[in-house]
């Protein structure tokens, strides 16, 4: 479902119009010209298609009562969403209803009582739909594997339908609960039925939306052309992390920007593969493994969830060779994570269950088996073909009452799963066993 | 689908108010190098290297292309000659094409050697062997192959190859041309030739079979320095085998020419370095193998207070007679598969066997020239299977 083809081929349109009603009602309008966007920010949210826009207008009010109608025609907002309020003269300006007129989509009507006559600065928020944002990551691993560079991008998508020009764009990294879905809310047009919400106001006396194409700016018209790097300025609120972008930026619709977040070198990296089968068959799947922290050089703020592109330095002119590509989760500060980055055939884990035996038989009253023992011996072969050192992770996953005697050093993960963890040499070939006793029946005593 | 990879760069001296349509300047820096990094299994990854002309201050650099499939998200642009002045500030992605901006900072007017990297579809290698072997199959002269298939819609030239060892190749490769180049030679490969006859797949008794039972045959590469490899992971691959063979002269009295046979392929595995490459290439009809089970008892019988047999243990003896008819000797592996708990109680060849896991083992044999009739190898075992249970429970692996 993308609705922004169509919304994008009709150019956004939308209009704040200000008119001035003197009472009683009809007895004279003043139409005055739409005053444009003084500011606007944009807080963009990537666990949810939301968006925060809050921009403020000047407008000039009348003393008495103020009709002011808002449409936003093919654009994606919410219209249960849309809030106005006085900046200045605050005390004079009174919002006294707001009305959704029937048979007019994408348009709703402010009715404002102002003591103050004149031009007060309002601030107008609400959300809309179809701006997203994402982070992406791209790793270059030194040649050795032992550390790399890591650069992080945001990369913000406008499919809202409209042009948000010079906006200054903040991004939430964070996950919000939504009971409704934004996009929903936009395209009903109208105010829906919903339980607690009052009845539309009666029909405002008169309106008229003067819409005003507005223009598709491309890019290269940034007022601001600033030529150094943006710098995304990081902090927490609450459960959340905003980070702002620095100075103002436009992204006109349709159109998407990445800009640079952050690049650190020397981050250490540990070369993790992983051994399970249950979970990847026989398979070795390999990881660079590092941590959010500042030893490691990073750790100043959590790093929001995104997809990472890993390369290996493999020339003294920094040639690449492409690792892999993974999503990375969400990582808080100091903790540790892997990069998934697929299997890798260069370093094997070859288990083999060279003995199995069943003994110590017992029997019910009835003459019938009720117990019995099986021992497994399983012999690993383990081998490094590559170039660089390695660490390996073999999980086992066992059942039952199970004992295991072994000289490897393993370490128990929960009730039923073990790991050995050792470092393998370049070229490394190693061989490890265990013996796996399980009682079954009634020999079971756990 | 012909390419058309834009690459231009130009100066936004002036920030107009009104929209500028996005211009596309027709002076494209050419590539001053291609690089081609085969060696991920499922990813190319492309290296150009061009020089353009940066104005000071900040440049706008577009990047396009058509009929090639890039992996948009993967684009990414590196300053060579001044990495650390030269900034890239962001990049812009217009609506509905295949294209990125890049603003770019530079200090001072200058001629900047930037690298663009992205990942390719549609370049795929594969890799192809071709072996031909002695007469007495002890050894092979190997080509390892390199062979391209381009159909990513680009034009590659001049590039350099990679594919994750030996030198790169300078080669240049059109669109949907497919280039073979041969990437590795070695001569005098030493090579087993091993036949395996595996008792859960083959008959054990011939007579009772209305053709001569074909034996598996296998050509055996050890990938290790011994073998004049070992330098590198051998590639999965098709692999050709021919074997050389002596042609009749051209004219009477001259000496025979030489020629060769094809004698089978195989898929090569994977094959790390100190581990063999095993080449089932066909069959071989002059070794005969029979087996049969010369005593199939039960002892220790437990019976239920129902009289029914509960667990009961196994006394099986197991004959096999080898004839070789070949002038040569031959190497044979016998492969017996014994489910369950087991023991061995008799043996006729210890030397040979060889326990390969809990429930499989083998004999090793070398069986001598013309074996046969009074001179046939014969291998017997005795084993005890033991707790055999009626239900028996061997999921425990």
């Amino acid at each position: 479902m993308r609705p922004f083809k169509t919304v994008r081929d009709n150019a956004a349109a939308w209009v704040l119009l200000g008119l001035f009603v003197a009472l009683p009602a009809g007895a004279r309008i003043n139409v005055v010209t739409l005053p444009g966007r003084d500011s606007v920010q944009l807080t963009i949210y990537n666990s949810a298609d939301i968006t925060l826009v809050k921009e403020t207008r000047a407008l000039t009010f009348r003393k008495g009562l103020n009709k002011l109608e808002f449409s936003w025609a093919n654009t994606l907002i919410d219209p249960t969403s849309v809030e106005f309020k006085p900046l200045t003269h605050a005390d004079a300006v009174d919002l006294l209803d707001v009305s959704f007129p029937p048979r007019v989509s994408n348009t709703l009507e402010w009715r404002i009582q102002s003591d103050f006559a004149g031009e007060v600065i309002v601030e107008i928020r609400y959300f809309t739909s179809g701006i997203g944002w994402d982070a992406g990551y791209v790793a270059e691993a030194a040649r050795d594997e032992k550390a790399m560079t890591l650069a992080g991008s945001v990369r913000v998508t406008n499919h809202s339908g409209e042009d948000y020009e010079n906006a200054q764009i903040r991004l939430v990294v964070g996950v919000i609960r939504l009971v409704e879905d934004i996009l929903a809310l936009a395209q009903q047009g109208q105010v829906a039925a919903q339980a607690g919400m009052p009845a539309a106001t009666p029909a405002p006396v008169l309106m008229r939306a003067a819409k005003e194409e507005s223009r598709t700016r491309m890019l290269g018209v940034d007022a601001l052309m600033a030529d150094k790097q943006k710098e995304i300025i990081k902090e927490g609120v609450s459960e959340y992390f905003l980070y702002t972008v620095e100075g103002r930026d436009t992204i006109p619709n349709g159109w998407a920007k990445r800009l640079p977040s952050f690049k650190t070198p020397e981050v250490p990296i540990t070369s993790y593969y992983k051994f399970e089968r249950e979970r990847w068959n026989d398979q070795v799947m390999r990881y660079y493994r590092f941590t959010n922290s500042e030893p490691s050089k990073l750790g100043r703020e959590p790093l929001p969830d995104g997809d990472v592109k890993a390369f290996r330095f493999i020339t003294d002119d920094s040639l690449y060779a492409f690792v892999g590509r993974s999503a990375v989760k969400y990582i808080p500060v100091n903790e540790s994570v892997e990069m998934e980055l697929g299997a890798d055939r260069e370093v094997i884990v070859k288990p083999t269950l060279m003995n199995w035996n069943k003994t110590d038989l017992s029997f019910d009253n009835n003459g019938n088996v009720k117990g019995w023992t099986t021992r497994e011996t399983w012999e690993f072969e383990v081998q490094n073909s590559k170039d660089i050192d390695v660490m390996l992770d073999i999980r086992r996953n066992f059942s039952g009452d199970w004992s295991l005697v072994t000289d490897a050093v393993y370490d128990k993960v929960d009730a039923n799963k073990v790991k050995f963890v050792f470092p393998l040499k370049s070229r490394e070939q190693r061989k490890f066993a265990y013996e796996l006793t399980v009682k079954h029946g009634t020999n079971a005593t756990r | 689908m012909k390419t058309t990879l834009l690459l231009t760069a130009f100066l936004v001296i002036v920030v107009a108010p009104a929209a500028l349509a996005r211009v596309k300047l027709v002076a494209l820096p050419e590539r001053a190098r291609v690089v081609v990094s085969l060696t991920h299994p499922d990813a190319t990854l492309i290296e150009e290297e061009r020089i353009i002309a940066l104005q000071k201050g900040v440049n706008k650099v577009d990047f396009s292309w058509r009929g090639v499939n890039i992996d948009g998200t993967s684009i990414q642009i590196r300053a060579l000659t001044n990495p650390d002045k030269v900034i890239v500030l962001n990049t812009s992605y217009p609506p509905n094409e295949n294209a990125l901006i890049w603003e770019i900072n530079s200090p001072a007017a200058q001629e900047e050697r930037v690298r663009i990297s992205y990942l390719l579809t549609g370049l795929t290698r594969d890799i192809v062997y071709k072996a031909i072997a002695e007469p007495d199959e002890k050894s092979l002269a190997l080509r390892n192959y390199l062979r391209l298939r381009n159909e990513s819609g680009e034009d590659l030239t001049e590039a350099e190859l990679g594919i994750g060892y030996g030198a790169a190749f300078k080669k240049s490769i059109a669109h949907e041309e497919v280039l073979e180049m041969l990437s590795e030679r070695i001569d005098s490969l030493p090579i087993r030739k091993l036949l395996t006859w595996d008792a859960a797949t083959l008959p054990w008794d011939p007579e009772y079979e209305k053709k001569t039972v074909g034996i598996p045959l296998s050509y055996v590469i050890t990938n290790s320095a011994s073998s004049k490899l070992g330098r590198h992971t051998l590639l999965p691959g098709k692999v050709r085998i021919f074997i050389k063979t002596r042609e009749q002269p051209v004219r009477d009295g001259e000496a025979p020419g030489d020629g060769v046979a094809f004698t089978g392929e195989d898929w090569a595995q994977l094959t790390p370095v100190d581990r063999e490459m095993k080449l089932y290439i066909g069959q071989s009809r002059d070794v005969k193998v029979t087996q049969r089970r010369t005593k199939d008892e039960r002892l220790n019988i437990r019976r239920n207070n129902s009289q029914q047999e509960v667990v009961w243990d196994k006394d099986e003896v197991y004959k096999i007679e080898i004839e070789n008819f070949k002038k040569t000797i031959v190497d044979l592996v016998v492969v017996e598969h014994v489910p369950g708990y087991w023991k061995m109680v008799e043996n006729s060849h210890t030397k040979e066997f060889r326990k390969k896991d809990a429930f499989t083992f083998e004999y090793h044999l070398a069986l001598p020239a013309e074996s046969t009739g009074t001179k046939k190898t014969t291998v017997t075992f005795e084993l005890n299977r033991l707790n055999v249970q009626g239900n028996n429970e061997l999921s425990t692996y």
